[in-house]
């Protein structure tokens, strides 16, 4: 044959089939493989010709072809293996407390694995069912903001329409908006939020519609409800084809007149995927800002839209639009003030977004960076658990051991070689572990699960159809029964016959690597004790930090505009209980803008808030320096206050009669006050300054009002909303309850801590004592004897404790100053936390101390007990 | 025809060995089914097909020559037996019992 030589057909597929394949059939099917493979070759292309040859090898794998290997042979014994499920089953009902330490803690690592799995692929999976995600990219920008590069997910206005007309390969284009309306529909009235967007929005995003059609968005007239929001106002019936009715707001021209428009269902989304960040709750045709809000400038680049999303055939078209987008740059920098330059812009796929979402600023996709963390932390929680499991197994294992010593020495005798040893080691290890492994699975989806679920109020959509599931749960099986039952069955196996038979083997008892296990499990339960005491600390420390400011017997309203607030001002100051009252443009804990204060040398970007001369006095927020605002009109205008932080940032000796400019307006510091939290404690404070906010821009209302005078001045204050703004549903409350998630988180941050640190410890104390019954079970002979001879309780309580002694100073003497630097570390990631001390150390060497001496005296206590006749008649 | 189990399939490859006679081994057998059939067939159906119905007892096999083309690897030419031989001619009798009973049936089809 010519070319033969350079010819030849692929190795691999042949070794496969030289391992797979009966030794008597090889040579005939290999020579009809290559005599068909060259006949391929003439016929078709040599690659063509391989990929047949490959793809036939694979099929010759048939029952028939192929030949029994030695290992399958082995495997196969299916008597062998009944007997050994009967034995490992046996043995587990033999020994009920043993078998208890060793099912649980498996199961209960297996539970948390299973929960971990079920967190991460939630977490993972977040905003990743959109069919275009990888096409659909949020058109994103660079700028310098004091001193950093920071990019946002908001865009210039015009750039959105500029880009789909400039460039070919953009296939869709979407911008997003949000705006807050009243939405009414027949009695139903909510303050509601919706999202402006284009047509393009339910192509680019694949949100399948329950009813009705996506296409619909391009009517202006058109609107789309999530699933929620057509349950909340039309009940469970189809609302296509009915109308409701948008309230925007005052009319800026006549304000005299609301602004309304009657919008049409004209479809219902589907329920939302659990794991999803870019939702909504009503869809309308982005045009609507020609009739919501007339001076919203389609053209305007100093303005911007939440989002502006752009799709594309392929990755590929996007490095031309990258490169064209400096004049886009140039178009934008011309028309903004130099503080808002921007230097670059970015795409962002979809498909990243979420992940990404923590170094985005004001994107649509929320954040949950955390969770991220999260998964890394639980997955070292679930892998410590394990270990602590299985060192529990393989202690237990190789000291009972000298139990099992006759058995193996006679199945060695009749003829086992050490490999079967291992074996039936090893599959009863399997035993073990798939029991552990149902109960693990059950204990994961009726308890870690359902109840970290419950705590959050959410739903991580965790099923047993999930294939994954299944290729991670038979994973688990093996590792952990390999990693648990491999030492014990080649120690075990190692015994000599004759030794075993003739008693001089005593092996079992006194293993060094127990030891190391052992302490490497107080070890951890110190370091998991010593934590969870501190975040235990640190969340009631934190429970009563204080706001710095004063949000008892402090209420807030959200109001449309100035004549509403002029309104309800009228009413409530006459309220009996009343203090202070104030209205401001923002307010503390709701909502802040930002500036950026121009200083000859260095700019900086600070949190500003608008408020009137009484905010300071109503809220509470101490001035320490200088003087609160002027309470006449049109004074202080030019005045701010600065916040303690500000001072400290810029070095300020004096702050007062400090000056720099906003928007080229020069602006002097007449106050400065004490450090407030505006976010959450979880989020550090920022340098916030206070400007006196214009009439027209009160939107927010708030009282400061007696003590034991809150209920009814918060009651009053709901039926006087009703009277002036019937139309409109109340929005306010307690100042206290500004925050309540925050509180929240904290109480579920200490039970799952709570949870993973109860289920170390016990294991940590099962291993504990099952090891020391062990131990005194084995040595009972030794005891009575030396009770017989008139020893006393204490010498033999001291011969039990003086094993142990060393191993308990070595672990805690590692683990506590281990855990405390590991909390240490951690606490450095939050911005505010309670000073370390050693306290929780303290506690957790107290906790493990008690927990050894009451299992070293319940085993004393046996042993005094017992009557040494009865230990001496054994054997 | 009672215990001797012989699929459709293997049927096909028993009658092309049969038919092949002196050429009956794998690649041949699989072309000329493949001609006959006009359907693509892989080796390891006409190899599993073949192995089964030696093992039956259908077929007896030695090795033949071998060619530069088979990478010097030996041919397994195919024999049927006699108890093949009755076995197909038992099925088609019976099958031609059953077509003779058929006519009636089928004429009667009439399609207006």
């Amino acid at each position: 044959m010519k070319g033969s030589n350079h010819i030849v057909p692929p190795q691999w597929p042949l070794r496969v089939l030289r391992f797979f394949v009966k030794r008597e059939y090889l040579e005939e099917i290999e020579g009809d493989m290559e005599e068909l493979f060259y006949d391929n070759v003439e016929q078709w292309s040599l690659r063509k010709a391989k990929r047949i040859y490959t793809w036939e090898m694979l099929k010759l794998l048939r029952p028939v072809l192929v030949r029994n290997l030695e290992v399958i042979e082995n495997l196969n014994r299916y008597a062998m293996f009944k007997n050994y499920f009967k034995v490992s089953v046996r043995g587990l009902m033999k020994n009920p407390l043993n078998s208890f330490i060793n099912v649980f803690g498996l199961s209960a690592a297996i539970g948390i694995c299973i929960f971990a799995y079920a967190f991460a692929r939630w977490t993972l999976s977040t905003d990743q069912f959109h069919e275009h995600k990888n096409e659909v990219y949020l058109v994103t920008f660079f700028a310098n903001r004091d001193g950093a590069q920071q990019q946002f997910g908001r865009t210039p206005r015009p750039l959105g329409e500029m880009m789909k007309a400039d460039f070919a390969n953009i296939s869709k284009m979407c911008r997003v908006e949000d705006r807050n309306v009243v939405m009414k529909h027949k009695d139903y009235v909510f303050h509601e939020r919706v999202r402006y967007v284009d047509p393009e929005f339910l192509e680019m995003f694949t949100f399948p519609l329950k009813w009705g059609s996506s296409t619909s968005l391009g009517d202006v007239s058109s609107i789309i409800l999530s699933e929620d929001m057509a349950i909340k106002y039309f009940g469970d019936e189809n609302p296509v084809g009915q109308d409701i009715l948008m309230i925007f707001g005052k009319d800026p021209q006549n304000p005299s007149q609301t602004l309304t428009k009657a919008f049409k269902v004209t479809g219902v989304a589907k329920e939302f995927p659990k794991a999803c960040t870019i939702r909504f709750d009503f869809l309308i045709n982005f045009e609507n800002f020609h009739t919501s809000e007339q001076s919203f400038d389609f053209h305007d680049w100093n303005a911007f839209v939440n989002a502006t999303l752009i799709q594309v055939e392929s990755p590929s078209d996007l490095r031309n639009i990258k490169h064209s987008m400096e004049k886009y740059k140039r178009l934008q920098n011309d028309a903004v003030q130099k503080d808002w330059a921007l230097s670059s812009f970015a795409f962002e796929p979809l498909a990243t977004l979420h992940k990404r979402s923590e170094f985005i600023r004001d994107d649509i996709s929320r954040s949950s960076s955390d969770n991220y963390k999260s998964i890394v932390y639980m997955c070292i929680i679930a892998v410590l658990i394990m270990t602590l499991a299985c060192f529990n197994y393989i202690n237990i294992a190789i000291a009972t051991a000298a139990k099992r010593l006759k058995e193996i020495g006679l199945r060695k005798t009749i003829g086992a070689t050490r490999r079967l040893v291992i074996i039936q080691f090893l599959s009863e290890n399997v035993v073990v572990t798939f029991f552990a492994l149902v109960l693990g699975l059950i204990l994961g989806m009726t308890f870690f699960i359902p109840g970290f679920e419950r705590m959050w109020n959410f739903n991580m959509d965790f099923k047993l159809t999930d294939p994954n599931v299944w290729i991670y749960l038979p994973a688990i099986l093996l590792i952990t029964s390999v990693a648990s039952g491999i030492y014990p069955a080649l120690y075990i196996s190692r015994f000599q016959v004759v030794g075993i038979l003739k008693g001089s083997v005593k092996f079992g008892q006194k293993n060094p690597l127990t030891k190391i296990f052992l302490c490497f499990q107080l070890t951890l339960a110190c370091i998991f004790i010593t934590m969870s005491t501190m975040f235990y600390q640190n969340n009631n420390y934190m429970a009563k930090r204080s706001w710095g400011y004063n949000h008892e017997q402090t209420m807030y309203a959200h109001v449309a505009d100035r004549e509403s607030y002029e309104e309800l001002h009228a009413l409530m100051s006459q309220a009996p209980g009343i203090v202070s009252i104030s209205g401001s443009n923002h307010h503390l804990g709701k909502s802040n803008g930002t500036a950026v204060l121009h200083f000859p040398s260095r700019e900086i970007e600070v949190d500003q808030m608008l408020v009137d001369a009484n905010y300071f006095e109503t809220m509470e927020v101490p001035v320490i320096m200088g003087r609160g605002f002027n309470d006449h009109e049109g004074s202080d205008t030019r005045s701010v206050l600065v916040n303690e932080l500000l001072i400290k940032n810029m070095l300020w000796e004096n702050p007062v009669g400090q000056h720099f400019t906003i928007d080229s307006l020069q602006y002097e510091v007449v106050g400065v006050v004490k450090d407030f939290h505006s976010y959450s404690f979880a989020k550090p404070i920022k340098p916030t300054i206070f400007r006196v906010a214009d009439k027209s821009d009160y939107r927010f209302l708030s009282m400061k009002v007696r003590k034991g005078a809150e209920l009814e001045t918060y009651r009053m204050l709901m039926v006087k909303w009703a009277q002036l703004f019937p139309q409109i549903p109340f929005e306010g409350g307690f100042q206290e309850d500004v925050w309540p998630g925050y509180f929240e988180a904290n109480k579920i941050y200490r039970i799952v801590w709570g949870v993973f640190t109860f289920i170390a410890v016990s294991l940590a104390i099962l291993g504990l004592y099952g090891l020391i019954t062990l131990n005194v079970a084995g040595r009972i002979k030794e005891f009575s004897i030396r009770k017989v001879l008139g020893a006393s309780v204490n010498s033999i309580a001291a011969s039990i404790t003086n094993q142990y002694l060393v191993l308990f100073g070595v672990a805690l003497t590692i683990g506590a100053p281990v855990g405390y630097v590991l909390t240490k570390l951690l606490f450095k990631s939050f911005p505010y936390h309670m000073p370390v001390d050693f306290s929780s150390s303290a506690i957790a060497v107290m906790i493990l101390i008690t927990v050894l001496l009451i299992t070293i005296y319940t085993q004393i206590r046996k042993v005094q007990k017992m009557n040494p006749v009865e230990g001496l008649k054994v054997e | 025809m009672k215990k001797t189990k012989l699929g459709e399939f293997e049927e096909l490859v028993l009658l092309t060995v049969a038919a092949l006679q002196k050429d009956a081994y794998g690649v041949e057998i699989k072309r000329e089914l493949e001609d006959r059939l006009k359907e693509k067939l892989s080796v390891g159906s006409i190899q599993s097909a073949l192995k089964r119905m030696e093992e039956k007892g259908f077929l007896t096999s030695q090795f033949g020559e071998a060619t530069q083309k088979r990478g010097g690897k030996r041919k397994r030419i195919y024999t049927t037996t006699s108890h093949a031989h009755k076995v197909l001619a038992e099925m088609k009798e019976i099958r031609a019992g059953l077509w003779s009973a058929m006519p009636k049936l089928a004429y009667e089809l009439k399609l207006i």
